[in-house]
C-alpha cells in the first residue's frame, strides 16, 4: 500500500555520467545496512565506549563514519549533577555532543534541555579563555591578560600576609553553586579561615530551618516513585533540587496511580500536570497545611504508632500542659485544640483554596499514609516572612501520616547523600566570622550572605581577599546596586577574584577574572538526594580522560582545556602551595600526597583516595580488574546504596550503648551528656539528630532562643499578607522566584539553544488585574518596589492567581557598553548611572543583537528582547529567624509613565539600607542559653572549634574555655 | 516495517529536552527546529491547564513532501522513515508548502530543506533517536509499528490515540496519547511574534540572512535597526481575547515567514504571458484572419520566449540553491508537478523556438506540426501550476478544483492583453476577435474567482484565507487590484470602444490585475499557521 520512490531515472544517471551534475553517491535507492541487532538500543554498549563508531549526522544519508571515545562526566547547569557522556571525536580531539549517562543512578541516562546544551557552553564564542587583571578603576571594564603565575603569586602573597597578621576573617570564599562534595571547604579549613560564604540564604534557608527544627535534618528526600500521594510546594516538574531526577520519579509515581497535589499561585508546568492545583495566596500555605493536619487529626487518619513513638509529645505536654495527664490521648486532644481554628473555611479565607478540595486532598493524604511524598523548595518557604513555617507545617503532615523515611514517603536528604572521606582533615578553624554569622541571626541557615554589602557599609568588617565562584550576586541577589557599591570600594573589598568560565555582572567588578572549566572541563565529586538510594558521580574533564585513553599523559587539566582555562581543584592546590612556600603557616601540610610522602598531592590521588573508601566501590572495581579511579573514569557514577529507608530505626551499636545512660522515664539514651538515641520496646534506636532524638513537635530550642510563640508548628502571616497590602494604592504581591525549565540563574546565558527558547520575562497577570490596572498583554507597567522600580511588559494569563503577579528572575541579563563581549546571546546593553545620594538608574540602550563570531549562529539571533533585571530592585528582607531572604515583594503596579522605557530601572540604595535596618530590628540576637552564638545542635558549614560558639567580648572567638 | 513515534502526553512535562537534544545531534541552527514543544494554555482560572505538544515530522505513509519534491531529495526508506538528502535539494521550498505539519525548514547553513529524519543515521547503527533517549519522562516512544512485540505497538493497542490533521489523508506515523485539539489544531489559537518567554524580531531559516547582514554591519546601524521598539505594539493576543477564547498559545517556535514570495507570484505571471500569448494567437489563427495572424508568428514566438526566459530567471531566483537549478530536469522525480512543469516549460520553449523559426524561414510543414504540438505544451505550461499548488497539501486554499481554470483564464487574459499591446506598439489595428476573447475571458475570470472564493472551500483554513482576501489584510489589494483594475475597468473599457488609449489602459490593467491576484493567491494561504 505504501508508495515507494521508484528508481533513479536514466536521465540522472546519464547526466551524472556525462558530468553535467555531480554524482549523488547515496541515491535514495541505495540499500542501507541492515541492523545486526534485535530492536534499537538507547546507548552504545559500554564495551565500545573507548572506540565507538557512528555515522555523521550532518553528512547523512552519505555514510561518513566518525570514531568517538565516549567519556562520562556530569552536568553543571543546575544542582542535580545529572550524568552526561561526552562524545569526543578521535580524529579532531574535540567534544561533539553530550548525551546522558545510563550508569548514573540519579538521572538514569536522561537529561533536561540543559544537558545537551552543555556543548554550547564549551563552544561559546564569548567564554573567557585567559586570566585577566583589571587595568583601570574597579568596574571600569578595562582588562589585561596576565599569566597564571602572576595571578597565583599575587593572590597567594596577599592571603599569606593576612594569615600571618591573623586577619583570617578577611579571607573569604563566596560560592554560588559548589557542585563538589566539600572540596573547597577542606581547603578553607586548611587555611584556618572561617571564610566560607554561600548562597543558601537566598535559596533554601527557610525550608532548611523548618525541617531542621523537626528532625535535625535540613532537607527532604521524597520517594516519589513509590508514593501514593505527592504534595509539592515547589515546581519539581520543571526546576529545583533535583529537577530531572525528581521529575522522572514524580511522573513514574503518577503513572502508577499516585495523586499529585501542587500548591503554587501560578500555573507552573508542575501545577499543570497535577491532579489538584491549589493556587494558594503566597504565604498562606501553612494555614492550608495546618487545616489539612486538622482534618487528619479530627478524622483519625494519623499514624498512631509513629506519632506515639517518634514525636516528643511528652515534652509538649510537660511544657505547655503540665497539669494534664502525660498520655498520648491527651496529646491528641490538646493538639486538636491547638489547631481548632484551622478550619477549611479559615484556610480558604487566607489562601483562596476551595475548602472542599482541601478536605478531599487531606483525606487522600491520610489514605496514602506512609506513602506520602512531599517537598517544598524555594517557592513559599523562600518567599515569605516566616516561610520556614511552611516546611515545618508540611513535615507535620509527614509526621502525622508516619511517612518519615518510609517507602513512598519522605526521607531526610542526608540518608541519600554520600559523605566522602578525605585524605586529610585539617583541624577546625579558631575563628568565627561575624560577617557571615552575625549575632543578630543565631538560628540562621546559614551565612547571611545577602546582607554582606550592608554589613560592610556598617563597618562590621572588611574583606582583604574575596573569591567569588559560580556566584553572581550583582545580578542574582536582591539589591544588586548595593553590591556594586560594596565591590567598587577597595577599602571594603581589598581584592576581588572572580572564578568563572564566563562573564557575569559580578565579574565586571573584579580585580582578577580567572577562567575555570565548564562541567566537562573539571573534576568534582557529586552526590545528591535524588531518590531513595545513594550514589556518587564523577565529574571529570573529558578531554583529559580522552587523552589518557589515547595514551597521552596529562598532568594538569589546563593542558587539555581551551585557552588557559584551569579547573578549581588544581587551582586550590596550587594556590595553597604558594600561600605557604616553606610550610611555616601550616597550610602546605594539608596538601601532601597520601601516596607519595612529602610531595604535593595531585588530583588523581585526591579522588583515588576517596573512591578507595567508598562503600562497595573497591569490590565493584576489582570485579572488573580496575582501580577505583579507573572504574569511576569508565562509568562516571556508582550506586553506593540501592535503597535507604527508616534509618532512624537502626539500633545503637553495642560499643556505644555500653557507655551510654538510659533515662528510665523518657527512654532517652545519652552518652557524655548528649542524647544518642531512644529506647523503644527494649531496643535502643538511633532516632533523629535532635536534642530529644525524636521529631520535635514542641521545640525547646525555639523557646530557649527567645521565640516561645513558635514552639509549635504555626502559621506565620507573611510580609505580603493581604492585610499588609494597600489594594487601593494598587499594591500586589510579586512572586519573583520561579525558574524556567530551560535556564539556570545566570549560568545558562551562554547556551544558545536555551536562550533561543527563553529570552524574556514579562509580568504574569490575571485578566481581572490587567483590567483593573488598565493594561493588556505587551503593555508596559512600572513595578514599584520598596526601593525603586522596574519597567516590564505584561503578559495576561489565566494561569495566574488574581491579586498576585509573577515574574521569572531568569532573564534580564546585561552588560555595559564597555563590556564588549560576554553572553551576547542573552545580554541587553545597558547604561548605569548613579547620583551622589545613592540613586541608581539603569536604562536599556539596546536589546540583543546578532554578532559575528566563530559560531555562525551568532549572526542569526532572531530575538532582541532580553527581558528585565528585576532582582536588582528588590530590598533585602532577612527573615529574623531562619535568615532567609524573603523574596516576595510588595509592589505597587502602575501603568508606565510617559517617559518610561522598557527595561528602565531605578533604585535608591540609601532606602535599601533603611529597609535592611527595619528588618534587622525584628531579630532577637544571641547570646542564647549559656552565652551561645548558635545552638550547638544546629548545622553550620565548616564548623569552627566549639569554643568559638560562645560569645566573647571581642566577638572574634579564639581560645576560651566555656 | 514502519518506524513511528508515540508521544505520551500523560508524561510530557514540556521541558524542551527533546528540542535541544535534537539540535545537538544534528547541529540545527538557531531559529529553526526539527522538533519543538508548542504550548497552549487552556481554561479559566483556577481550572487552567497548559498543554504541551511535541511537534515534528509525522513520517507519513503518504507523505506530501515526498510527492512534491522535484528532485527526490525527500524519500521513503524501507523502514518507513521519511528521509532527506541535502545534497539533492534545490531549495524550492515546495515541501514546506506540501507538509501540513510545518515539519520542514530551510537550514541557513546548507540552504537546503531539512526536518526530523528519525535520526536515521543513528537507526543505521542500532540506536534510538536522540529525542527518545534524552526525554526525562520517556514520553517519546520510538519503534516499529508493525512489530506486535514492540512497546510502541503495544501502547497503540492499549491506549486511545490521535494524530494531527487526519483529514489530510497523509497517514501519519506519529500518534499522541492524550493529544489535545486545543494545541494540535493550529486554528484553535493565534500565533504571535511574542510569547511567554520568547519573542521574534528577525527572520529565521530561509530569512536568517537578514539577521546575518546585521551582525556584520556597523554597530550604530545595528543600534538604529534593533533598538528595542517600546512604542511598537506587540502582536500578542490581547487580554480581552484571552478572556474570550480561553485558549491561548503561549509558546511556539519562530515564524518561518512567507516562503514563496514575489518570485513565485512573478513567475506565475510571466508564465501566464508566455503561454497566453501563444494560446490567444492560436484562437485568433484558428477562428479569425489566418493571414494576419500568420504574420504575427515571429513576434509571438519572440515575446513568448522572452517571458519564458523571465519565468526561468524567477524560478531560479526563488531557489535557495540556485546553482542546482538543473537538478529539476536532470534529477527528475516524475510525480512532482514541479518536475513536470519544468519539462513542460522547457518543451514549450523548444517548440516555440522551432515554431518561430519555421515561420521565419517559412518551413510550412514544420510550422503545421509544431503549431499543434506547441498548443499542447502551452496549455500545460499555463495550467500546471494549479496541479503543483494542489500538491502543496499544506495549503488548503490551493486545494481548489477551479484553480486550473483560474490559471488558464489568467493565461488567456495575459496573452490577449500582451497581444493588444503588441498591436498598439506596431500601430496595427486590433482584430475584434482579440477584444471579444478578452471580454469573454474577463467574464470567465470573474466567475472563476467568485467560485474560488465563494463555493469550493470546505476547511476552516481555506475559509480564513478567503476572509483574509475578501475583508481582511488583502481586501484593498483584492477589491482594487484584482476586481476593479483587473476585471471591471478593462471590461468597461473594452466594451466602450476600440480607440488606442482605452485599450492601452485595459491591457495594462489586466496585466496588473493578474499580478496582484497571483500575489494574493500565492501569499495569503501561506499566512495560515500549520501548527
Amino acid at each position: 500500500m505504501k508508495k515507494r520512490n521508484k528508481k533513479i531515472s536514466w536521465i540522472e544517471r546519464a547526466a551524472e555520467r556525462i558530468g553535467i551534475i555531480p554524482v549523488n553517491a547515496t541515491r535514495p535507492d541505495d540499500p542501507f545496512e541492515a541492523l545486526d541487532q534485535e530492536g534499537l538500543s538507547k546507548f552504545p554498549p559500554i564495551e565500545q565506549w573507548d572506540d565507538w563508531t557512528e555515522y555523521e549526522a550532518k553528512a547523512h544519508p552519505r555514510k561518513e563514519a566518525r570514531r568517538y571515545t565516549i567519556v562520562p562526566t556530569t552536568c553543571f547547569n543546575c544542582e542535580s549533577a545529572c550524568g552526561l557522556t561526552a562524545y569526543v571525536e578521535k580524529e579532531t580531539g574535540t567534544i561533539r555532543k553530550f548525551e546522558g549517562n545510563p550508569y548514573h543512578p540519579g538521572s538514569r541516562g536522561r537529561n533536561c534541555a540543559k544537558g545537551p546544551a552543555t556543548i554550547n557552553q564549551i563552544t561559546d564564542p564569548d567564554r573567557i579563555l585567559y586570566p585577566l587583571k583589571r587595568t583601570g578603576k574597579r568596574g571600569e571594564g578595562k582588562w589585561e591578560r596576565v599569566s597564571w603565575d602572576e595571578a597565583l603569586d599575587d593572590i597567594a602573597g596577599r592571603i599569606a600576609k593576612a594569615l600571618r597578621e591573623e586577619r583570617n576573617n578577611e579571607v573569604v570564599y563566596h560560592v554560588g553553586r559548589p557542585g563538589h562534595e566539600g572540596y573547597a571547604n577542606r581547603v578553607l579549613q586548611a587555611w584556618g579561615v572561617d571564610g566560607h560564604n554561600s548562597h543558601t540564604n537566598i535559596c533554601s534557608s527557610g525550608a532548611r530551618f523548618g525541617y531542621n527544627l523537626w528532625y535535625g535534618y535540613d532537607r527532604p528526600s521524597p520517594d516519589h516513585a513509590n508514593a501514593q500521594c505527592i504534595l509539592l510546594i515547589s515546581a519539581h516538574l520543571e526546576s529545583g533540587h533535583y529537577f530531572n531526577p525528581h521529575a522522572q520519579r514524580i511522573i513514574e509515581g503518577k503513572m502508577k496511580g499516585a495523586k499529585l497535589i501542587v500548591m503554587d499561585p501560578r500555573l507552573s508546568n508542575t501545577a499543570s500536570m497535577s491532579d489538584y492545583w491549589m493556587p494558594t495566596y503566597p504565604g498562606s500555605e501553612s494555614a492550608v497545611l495546618l487545616a489539612m493536619a486538622k482534618v487528619i487529626l479530627d478524622e483519625g487518619l494519623y499514624n498512631r504508632q509513629f506519632v506515639h513513638d517518634w514525636v516528643n509529645w511528652q515534652d509538649y505536654l510537660r511544657a505547655m500542659h503540665p497539669e494534664a495527664p502525660l498520655q498520648f490521648e491527651t496529646f491528641i486532644e490538646k493538639v486538636r485544640e491547638e489547631y481548632a481554628q484551622f478550619t477549611p473555611e479559615y484556610a480558604r479565607q487566607e489562601s483562596g483554596v476551595d475548602p472542599e478540595m482541601l478536605v478531599e486532598v487531606a483525606r487522600a493524604i491520610g489514605k496514602a499514609g506512609e506513602r506520602f511524598a512531599t517537598h517544598t523548595w524555594r517557592s513559599a518557604s523562600s518567599g515569605n516572612l516566616g516561610g520556614w513555617a511552611v516546611a515545618r507545617c508540611l513535615h507535620f503532615l509527614n509526621v502525622l501520616t508516619g511517612s518519615v523515611g518510609t517507602v513512598g514517603g519522605t526521607s531526610p536528604n542526608s540518608w541519600n547523600k554520600f559523605k566522602p572521606q578525605f585524605f586529610d582533615v585539617p583541624p577546625a578553624q579558631k575563628f568565627w566570622n561575624e560577617l557571615h554569622f552575625p549575632n543578630e541571626y543565631p538560628l540562621a541557615f546559614f551565612e547571611m550572605s545577602f546582607l554582606l554589602p550592608h554589613f560592610l557599609k556598617e563597618g562590621r568588617g572588611r574583606m582583604d581577599v574575596y573569591f567569588t565562584r559560580v556566584f553572581n550576586p550583582v545580578w542574582t541577589y536582591p539589591d544588586g546596586f548595593s553590591w556594586i557599591e560594596a565591590l567598587s570600594d577597595e577599602d571594603k573589598v581589598g581584592m576581588h577574584i572572580a572564578l568563572t568560565p564566563t562573564w557575569n555582572e559580578t565579574a565586571y567588578f573584579a580585580d582578577y577574572v580567572l577562567p575555570m572549566g565548564h562541567s566537562a572541563e573539571r573534576h568534582d565529586l557529586n552526590s545528591y538526594a535524588t531518590h531513595s538510594g545513594m550514589w556518587i558521580a564523577f565529574r571529570q574533564p573529558v578531554l583529559r580522560e580522552a587523552a589518557r585513553r589515547a595514551g597521552k599523559e596529562v598532568t594538569f587539566t589546563y593542558e587539555v582545556n581551551p585557552g588557559e582555562v584551569w579547573e578549581e581543584d588544581e587551582f586550590w592546590i596550587e594556590l595553597s602551595w604558594r600561600i605557604d612556600p616553606d610550610g611555616s603557616l601550616g597550610v602546605r601540610e594539608h596538601f601532601i600526597s597520601p601516596y607519595r610522602p612529602g610531595e604535593k598531592i595531585n588530583i588523581d590521588e585526591y579522588y583515588q583516595y576517596i573512591f578507595e573508601r567508598t562503600k562497595g566501590l573497591p569490590e565493584a572495581a576489582r570485579a572488573e580488574g580496575m582501580t577505583e579511579l579507573q572504574y569511576m573514569r569508565k562509568y562516571g557514577a556508582f550506586e553506593v546504596e540501592k535503597h535507604v529507608y527508616q534509618k532512624y530505626l537502626e539500633p545503637i551499636p553495642e560499643h556505644a550503648l555500653a557507655e551510654a545512660e538510659i533515662d528510665k522515664e523518657s527512654g532517652e539514651v545519652s552518652r557524655d551528656g548528649k542524647a544518642i538515641g531512644v529506647m523503644l520496646d527494649g531496643v535502643a534506636r538511633t532516632g533523629f539528630p535532635t536534642p530529644t532524638r525524636k521529631n520535635e513537635f514542641y521545640s525547646q530550642t525555639m523557646v530557649d532562643w527567645g521565640w516561645p510563640e513558635y514552639a509549635l508548628p504555626t502559621y506565620i502571616k507573611s510580609h505580603i499578607h493581604p492585610e499588609k497590602l494597600d489594594r487601593e494604592r494598587g499594591e500586589y504581591c510579586l512572586v519573583p522566584t520561579f525558574r524556567l525549565p530551560t535556564l539556570i540563574h545566570s549560568r545558562s546565558g551562554n547556551a544558545k539553544w536555551l536562550t533561543e527558547i527563553s529570552n524574556r520575562n514579562p509580568i504574569w497577570m490575571h485578566p481581572h488585574d490587567a483590567r483593573k490596572i488598565g493594561v493588556e498583554t505587551g503593555d508596559l507597567v512600572r513595578m514599584n518596589t520598596d526601593i525603586g522600580y522596574f519597567v516590564d511588559k505584561v503578559w495576561v494569563t489565566q494561569g495566574m492567581k488574581p491579586g498576585v503577579v509573577a515574574c521569572s528572575h531568569h532573564l534580564g541579563r546585561w552588560r555595559r557598553p564597555q563590556d564588549t563581549v560576554g553572553n551576547r546571546w542573552a545580554t541587553n546593553t545597558v547604561s548605569i548611572e548613579s547620583s551622589e545620594d545613592g540613586v541608581w538608574n539603569m536604562k536599556t540602550l539596546r536589546g540583543i543583537t546578532p554578532f559575528a563570531s566563530k559560531d555562525a549562529d551568532s549572526a542569526r539571533i532572531f530575538w532582541s528582547d532580553g527581558g528585565v533585571h528585576q532582582n536588582i530592585t528588590h530590598a533585602v528582607h532577612p527573615d529574623p529567624i531562619s535568615g532567609m531572604h524573603c523574596w516576595h515583594q510588595r509592589v505597587r503596579i502602575e501603568k508606565a509613565h510617559a517617559t518610561d522605557q522598557y527595561g528602565d530601572i531605578q533604585v535608591d540604595t540609601r532606602r535599601s539600607h533603611e529597609i535592611y535596618k527595619e528588618w534587622l530590628a525584628m531579630t532577637r540576637p544571641a547570646p542564647g542559653p549559656g552565652g551561645l552564638r548558635r545552638p550547638l545542635w544546629f548545622k553550620r558549614p565548616i564548623r569552627p572549634v566549639e569554643s568559638c560558639y560562645y560569645l566573647q567580648d571581642n566577638g572574634t572567638g579564639g581560645d576560651t574555655d566555656k | 516495517m514502519q518506524y513511528g513515534f508515540v508521544i505520551d502526553n500523560r508524561k510530557c512535562i514540556g521541558c524542551h529536552a527533546c528540542t535541544t537534544a535534537c539540535k545537538s545531534e544534528h547541529d540545527v541552527p538557531i531559529g529553526v527546529n526539527r522538533t519543538w514543544v508548542k504550548q497552549v494554555e487552556k481554561g479559566e482560572f483556577p481550572h487552567t491547564r497548559r498543554i504541551f505538544s511535541v511537534l515534528r515530522c509525522n513520517h507519513c505513509s503518504d507523505a506530501p513532501c515526498v510527492e512534491i519534491c522535484p528532485v527526490e531529495a525527500l524519500f521513503y526508506r524501507e523502514d518507513g522513515i521519511v528521509d532527506f538528502d541535502k545534497d539533492r535539494c534545490i531549495g524550492c521550498k515546495s515541501c514546506m508548502q506540501a507538509c501540513p505539519y510545518d515539519a520542514l525548514y530551510i537550514d541557513p547553513e546548507t540552504r537546503t530543506a531539512a526536518k526530523c529524519n528519525y535520526c536515521a543515521h543513528r537507526i543505521d547503527v542500532g540506536l534510538e533517536p536522540a529525542c527518545v533517549i534524552v526525554c526525562p519522562e520517556e514520553a517519546i516512544i520510538s519503534g516499529d509499528l508493525d512489530d506486535p512485540d514492540a512497546k510502541i505497538a503495544q501502547l497503540l493497542a492499549q491506549e486511545q490515540v490521535t494524530v494531527r490533521k487526519a483529514a489530510k489523508g497523509t497517514v501519519p506515523n506519529l500518534y499522541y496519547i492524550d493529544g489535545d485539539e486545543a494545541s494540535l489544531n493550529p486554528m484553535r489559537t493565534e500565533p504571535s511574534d511574542s510569547y511567554f518567554w520568547n519573542a521574534q524580531t528577525r527572520g529565521v531559516g530561509h530569512f536568517a540572512r537578514a539577521a546575518e547582514k546585521l551582525a556584520f554591519s556597523n554597530s550604530d546601524i545595528v543600534d538604529a535597526l534593533t533598538g528595542l521598539d517600546t512604542d511598537k505594539p506587540e502582536r500578542a493576543p490581547k487580554s480581552v481575547e484571552v478572556l474570550m477564547q480561553r485558549e491561548n498559545r503561549i509558546y511556539d517556535t519562530p515564524d518561518k515567514g512567507i516562503l514563496w514570495g514575489w518570485e513565485v507570484s512573478g513567475y506565475v505571471w510571466t508564465k501566464a504571458i508566455a503561454a497566453g500569448v501563444f494560446l490567444v494567437w492560436f484562437i485568433g489563427w484558428l477562428m479569425g484572419d489566418r493571414g494576419a495572424f500568420a504574420d504575427l508568428q515571429v513576434p509571438v514566438a519572440v515575446t513568448g520566449l522572452i517571458f519564458l526566459a523571465l519565468t526561468g530567471v524567477l524560478l531560479v531566483l526563488d531557489l535557495d540553491q540556485p546553482r542546482r537549478f538543473l537538478y529539476v530536469l536532470l534529477r527528475p522525480q516524475w510525480n512532482s508537478w514541479l518536475t513536470r512543469g519544468a519539462y513542460a516549460i522547457t518543451g514549450y520553449g523548444g517548440l516555440l523556438t522551432l515554431w518561430g523559426l519555421a515561420a521565419y524561414f517559412e518551413w510550412q510543414a514544420i510550422a503545421q506540426v509544431t503549431t499543434w504540438l506547441t498548443l499542447g505544451l502551452a496549455l500545460l505550461t499555463a495550467i500546471y501550476t494549479a496541479f503543483l499548488f494542489a500538491q502543496a497539501r499544506g495549503r488548503d486554499f490551493w486545494q481548489s478544483p477551479s484553480l486550473a481554470l483560474h490559471m488558464l483564464v489568467h493565461s488567456v487574459m495575459a496573452g490577449g492583453a500582451t497581444l493588444v499591446i503588441m498591436h498598439l506598439v506596431s500601430g496595427q489595428a486590433i482584430p475584434s476577435l482579440l477584444a471579444t476573447t478578452l471580454i469573454l475571458a474577463l467574464v470567465v475570470n470573474a466567475l472563476t474567482l467568485t467560485a474560488e472564493l465563494a463555493t469550493t472551500h470546505a476547511t476552516a483554513e481555506a475559509k480564513r484565507t478567503v476572509a483574509m482576501i475578501v475583508h481582511g489584510r488583502y481586501q484593498a489589494a483584492f477589491w482594487i487590484g484584482s476586481v476593479l483594475i483587473g476585471c471591471v475597468l478593462p471590461f468597461v473599457l473594452l466594451l466602450i470602444g476600440i480607440t488606442a488609449m482605452p485599450l492601452w489602459i485595459a491591457s495594462v490593467a489586466i496585466l496588473i490585475g493578474i499580478l496582484v491576484t497571483e500575489r494574493i493567491w500565492v501569499e495569503a494561504p501561506q499566512r495560515i499557521p500549520l501548527t
